[in-house]
This record gives structure tokens, sequence and C-alpha cells, in this order.
């Protein structure tokens, strides 16, 4: 009896493990067989880093038709699930699988830098997307500043508080870098620019529940909280939403009790509620840019081409990094001006 | 549905009411236990009123800023605490937190025409309480009739739950829900003599647990069935029917904190729940669940979620540095069972 429990205990996780196998594997490369020769072009193997964040469910959502506007096959893509660990074997499943160059967002930039000089030893160029590896070559970064992200909402907040008052900061997790980046610039601007204006720093791991717990604390001690940064919108803007509208602090900035909201990521839902006047601006990380221009710099790789420095033709700048180029891509403010421009990712459909 | 015990079968041994001294000592030791939690949330307390002196120890903010946010957590622990005191595990729990609301949310609002959606919006509360209830058939199919262990089976469905969830929604975040359906909207703002909704369904669920623990013979049976589980089915209780009703209970416990949870942060997040499981057993045993069944009331459980709620409060309110706060926090929890332990004089397991 306790040995077929045992065995059927043994059968439940082989289950397990073949279920998590059959997950982690769903995405087969349905290329051709890549065509090596002429040009020298083949696919790009492609690892996205997470599936459940709205940012870059619209950067995968942009990797097939962006492929077929540049012009190159993809392979994969694979998600690593926020995992080093799993980006490595994806990298490695998808060399097997033909991959030529590889467009991957490391989300983890420390540890990915012996595979990153692995795969330049076999002669495999990779792009990095919104990311920067702390080391381990690189043929092209491609990313918006986050550092301009922090300071943009800095100054933004800084200017519609007359450079007095209070604000709450919602961070990202510490262990990332996007969100470490946000942190710093941030503080760097409000110490340096503005330092009348009191920071509330809280930290939430990316939830929205831990964000919305910590506005209410704040919003109870200190009433007179006039801005709110989020350093993704995804997560937090409904539910600071709905804190705000309970708390009957949801009024338009002419309201003395307007709380002045500035965002990042630039997801359609940020850009609605800006229209509606529920946040005040969103700086947009460009999702179909980061896949546009990923791929294409993984084309110009496979091609044996060497990244110029200085100004491109899609309005950025290449800029030269120890361990290989960066092609530092625009992010502009939103605002309810112009919230409907075209030319914004999130107004695309 | 309550238990039947066989006629004349002699009544489960542990921890029947009976009217004899040394019964009555044991009562009032028990109590005891119970209350072990007191003088470290008292601690808290006092702490927090030093912080901040002139709105600490009000009513509003204790509500609005510590209970409230303690809700789904409470919901989840007596859940848990269902299926611990009769001997099991339930890892999946914070999957379901995730998956029944998202599912309900989606057939109602979601872009599909799959099962003759879009819904109705009164839908959205049984098809959530169902699908929980359903994953705990499920989850009491494989533990229950296929004698797999509870522990293995529910981490696979944690796991296979929170995928099937990225896959339903396609890793967005289903958002601007309070506006688009109203049972939303009215468990996340509706107040009943100005103390809110979900805290209501808190005393209420507690208030039941407590009277069907204390106070029934399937109450009783859980007890006898974590306890000695060969023992109860000598004693005529159907342990296959108890063991399999708690996870059914939990599931549904688990679904409707987890539609509570959507319904504070108005939105349902691609991770919702994601993690919770740590701090639903940390709660759990620091109120004095056992780990291996048998033991533990929910008032004991209850305090441990009072516990932690204000650890995470008053952490925020001292502004403990973002990078150090998770350490504070693991540290606080430690010296919290450290106390509990002390005070209560009895072994933890």
């Amino acid at each position: 009896m306790t040995i077929g429990t045992t065995a059927r205990g043994m059968l439940g996780v082989a289950m397990a493990a073949a279920l998590l196998a059959s997950t982690a594997a769903c995405s087969k490369d349905s290329a051709d067989a890549p065509a090596t020769g002429g040009g020298g072009t083949g696919a790009v193997g492609v690892d996205l880093p997470r599936a459940d964040s709205d940012f870059w469910n619209a950067y995968a959502g942009y990797v097939t038709p962006k492929a077929a506007e540049v012009g190159v096959q993809v392979a994969g893509p694979t998600n690593s699930q926020n995992d080093v660990q799993k980006l490595i074997s994806n990298v490695d499943s998808l060399v097997t699988q033909g991959a030529k160059a590889i467009l991957m967002a490391p989300q983890d930039t420390g540890a990915i830098g012996p595979k990153l000089d692995e795969l330049a030893q076999k002669k495999i160029p990779v792009v990095s997307v919104d990311t920067r590896p702390d080391s381990g070559n690189v043929y092209m970064v491609v990313r918006a500043d986050n550092r301009a992200y922090g300071t943009r909402a800095c100054e933004f907040l800084g200017e519609k508080l007359g450079g007095k008052g209070k604000v709450v900061e919602f961070q990202g997790a510490l262990s990332s870098i996007n969100g470490r980046d946000r942190s710093e610039a941030f503080k760097e601007c409000m110490t340096q620019k503005f330092p009348g204006i009191t920071v509330f720093e809280e930290p939430t791991e990316w939830e929205g529940s831990k964000a919305q717990a910590a506005l209410e604390t704040r919003l109870s001690t200190d009433p007179d909280i006039k801005g709110v940064y989020m350093q993704a919108g995804g997560v937090f803007l409904d539910p600071t939403l709905q804190v705000l509208k309970q708390r009957n602090r949801l009024v338009p900035p002419t309201d003395p009790k307007h709380i002045f909201i500035v965002s990042n990521d630039g997801i359609p839902q940020e850009l609605d509620a800006i229209r509606k006047g529920e946040i005040d601006a969103t700086v947009s990380q460009p999702a179909d840019a980061y896949a546009q221009y990923g791929l294409y710099w993984a084309k110009q790789a496979m091609a044996g081409v060497t990244p110029k420095e200085g100004p491109t033709d899609h309005g950025s700048t290449v800029v030269k990094l120890p361990n290989g180029y960066e092609d530092q891509l625009p992010a502009p403010l939103v605002t309810k001006e112009n919230v409907d421009d075209p030319a914004l990712w999130g107004n695309k459909k | 549905m309550s238990e039947t015990l066989a006629v004349g079968a002699p009544e489960a041994p542990p921890q029947p009411p009976k009217r004899s001294p040394r019964a009555v000592t044991r009562l009032r030791l028990a109590r005891l236990r119970d209350l072990a939690l007191i003088p470290p949330i008292i601690a808290l307390l006092i702490y927090g009123y030093t912080l901040k002196p002139d709105i600490f120890l009000t009513k509003s903010y204790l509500v609005d800023t510590v209970l409230k946010y303690q809700t789904e957590l409470a919901l989840l622990v007596l859940a848990e605490a269902l299926v611990l005191i009769v001997g099991k595990f339930d890892l999946s729990l914070e999957s379901i937190v995730g998956i029944a609301p998202a599912v309900a949310v989606f057939l109602v609002v979601g872009q599909t025409t799959a099962l003759g959606a879009p819904w109705p919006t009164w839908t959205v509360l049984p098809v959530t309480l169902l699908f929980g209830a359903l994953i705990g058939v499920f989850n009491g199919l494989l533990v229950v009739r296929f004698k797999l262990s509870a522990f293995i089976v529910t981490l696979a469905m944690l796991i296979a739950l929170r995928g099937l969830q990225l896959a339903i929604v396609g890793g967005a975040t289903i958002s601007n829900l309070a506006n688009r359906v109203p049972t939303i909207d009215n468990l996340g703002s509706l107040r009943i003599l100005t103390v809110p909704l979900s805290i209501w369904i808190v005393v209420v669920a507690f208030a039941v647990g407590v009277v069907v623990l204390g106070y029934t013979r399937f109450g009783r049976s859980l007890y006898a069935v974590g306890g000695n589980a060969d023992a109860a089915r000598a004693a005529g209780i159907r342990v296959e029917r108890v063991v399999w009703t708690a996870f059914i209970v939990a599931g549904a416990l688990a679904a409707l904190a987890g539609l509570m949870l959507s319904a504070r942060l108005g939105s349902v997040a691609a991770n919702q729940g994601n993690g919770m499981i740590f701090t639903v057993f940390a709660a759990a045993v620091i109120g004095g669940i056992s780990l291996d069944g048998g033991k533990g009331s929910l008032v004991g459980a209850l305090c441990g979620v009072v516990l932690l709620g204000l650890i995470q409060n008053v952490l925020t309110l001292a502004q403990v540095k973002p990078d150090q706060i998770q350490a504070v926090n693991g540290l606080v929890i430690l010296v919290a069972l450290v106390l509990a332990r002390l005070t209560s004089g009895k072994a933890q397991d």
C-alpha cells in the first residue's frame, strides 16, 4: 500500500514534470529550414521575456508583423518567463533550430554575460531589447533610456506642483535594472531640481495590491499628497484610480484637490485615462519600435554590417558601449495635448 | 453539507467540549492559545501610534488602510486552514485567486464568443464561485480518489492554473472593471455602516467558520480526520467525503477572495495572487494552525492575518528603505513566531 502510494506519487511528479515540459516547449520552430548562403541571412531566434505583462504582450504581438516588414524569418518565439535559466536554455534551443541571430530581452542583466560571450564565439550576434546586459558581447542594444523616464516624470511633476509638495512614487522591483534606473533618475532629478518636493518611495515588486495599500496609507497620513509617479501603467493604473475614486480625489486639474499622476509604458489603457483626465501624463515606451528595430538590427548583423555611431534614419541615436552598441530610441512624454497622436503605438490597432 | 456518523459510533475524540474539570482547563488553555498573538499585535499598535499619534488609532485609519487590505488574505487563510485542519495541503489556492475571477470576467467583457459570450454581468459572482469549487472538486478527485500526494497535486495545479489563466486572457490585465461590471464595483466600494463590504464578508465567513468548526458534527469530523484518519474512519466518519468537501469549500473561498481582490484593484492582473500562498501559510502557522493537521483555531488564524497586515502597514509608515523592507518584514515575522511560541507555551508544528 505504502509502496503503491509512493509509486503513484512518483507518477504524479512525472506527470507534473511532463506538463511543465510541454508548456515550456509549446512554441516549436515553425520556420522552414533556415536559408543559409546567399546574403547570409537566416532565421532570427526570438525570446520573449515574460507573458504576464501588458507591455511585453504588445511587444510579442508586434514581432510577427514587423518581421514581415523588415524581411526576416523568425525562429520561435520562445518565452523565458522572467527566468535567466529558461532564457539560456531557450537560446540554445533556438540556435539548434537554426537561428543565425538572437533577439532577446534579458531581465537579469548581470547573469546573461557568460552566455553572450559563448554566443559571440559561435559567431551568433545578439540584439538585446529593453535591457542593457552588464557584461558580455552584444551586437546592439535597442532600448529607450529608462533613466529618461524617471527624469521626465520628475520634471513633469515638479513643474505641475510648482516645486513644492508631496509625491508618492511606486517603484518597481529593485531587482530589475529598468525599475532601478527609473527610481535613481527620479530621485536624482528631484533632489537637484526640486528640493522642495518630498518623495515617498514605495517598493511594490510590480504588484498593484502593494501599491494600492501604500497609497491608501500615505493619503491617510498625508492628505496633502499632490502627485503620484507610477513606474508602470499596466499594473498600477486601475488600483490607483480605484483608491482616488473612493476618496473623491479623481477631480480635474483645476481643482485644488487634484493629484497629478504621471505613468510609464504608454499602453492603450493609459492613453484612455489621459483622455478622460484621470491621469495627466505617461512616458510612452515604444513596443512597436522595440520589435521593429530589434529585428532590423538582427538583420543588419546577419548581413555583416557594422553599426555606425550617431543619429539614425529613425529618429534615434546609436552610441558605442564597452560591450557593443546601443540604439537609443526616443520615448515621448504623452499628455492631453498629444494623446491622440497616431504615431503613438498605444493608438495603433 | 453535514456528515453523518454511523449510528452508535463513539464521538471522535479531539476537542469535544465536555464539562469535566480537566476539560475545562484544557478549554481555557485552548482559548489562551487563540489569543497568543494579542501581545505582538498590541506592541505593533503601540509602535504605530508612536509613529503617527494623530491618526493611527482612529477607526478610519485601521479600517481603511490596514484591515481592508487584509480581507482577501483572511479568506484565503480561512480556506487554507480548513484544508490544513483536515490534514492536507492546498497550494493551488493562489492560482485560483487569479483564474476564477479572470474566467468569470473574461466571459462577460472579454473579446470572445466562446461559450456564448458575452454573458450578462450578473454571472460574474456565481461563475467565479462555481469555477473555484470545480477546481476544488478536481483537486479532491486526484487527492481522495486517486490517492495522490496533496502537496504535489496542488503544486502542479498552481502552475497549471496560472498557465491556463495566461492562455485564456493572453497574458493581459483585464482592466477598467469597476465601470463595466456592477458586481465588481459594489464589491469594491460598497459600505455598510461605514465599513467596506469586503470586511463584512470576512467577518461573516469567519463567524460561520467558527460555528461550523466548533459546534457541528461536520466541523468536529474535520479535526478528527486531520488528527487521525484511520481512527476517524473506525469511528464511522466518511473520511473521503470530509476531505473532498474541505477542498471544494477552500476552492470556492479562494475564488471569492480573488473576486474581492479584483474588485479592490478594479482589474484582473495576469499575475493576480502570485506568491500569496507563502503569506497564507505564514499567517496560518503564526496563528497556530498545525501543518500536520487536526489542530488549530480560526480565531488564531485571523489574528495571524491581522498581525501580518499591521506589520506591512507599520513598515510603510516607518518608511523603511525599499531595499531593506523585505528583510525587515521577514525578521519581524520571525519575531512574531517566537513571541507566539513564548506566550502560548505550546510547541509549533
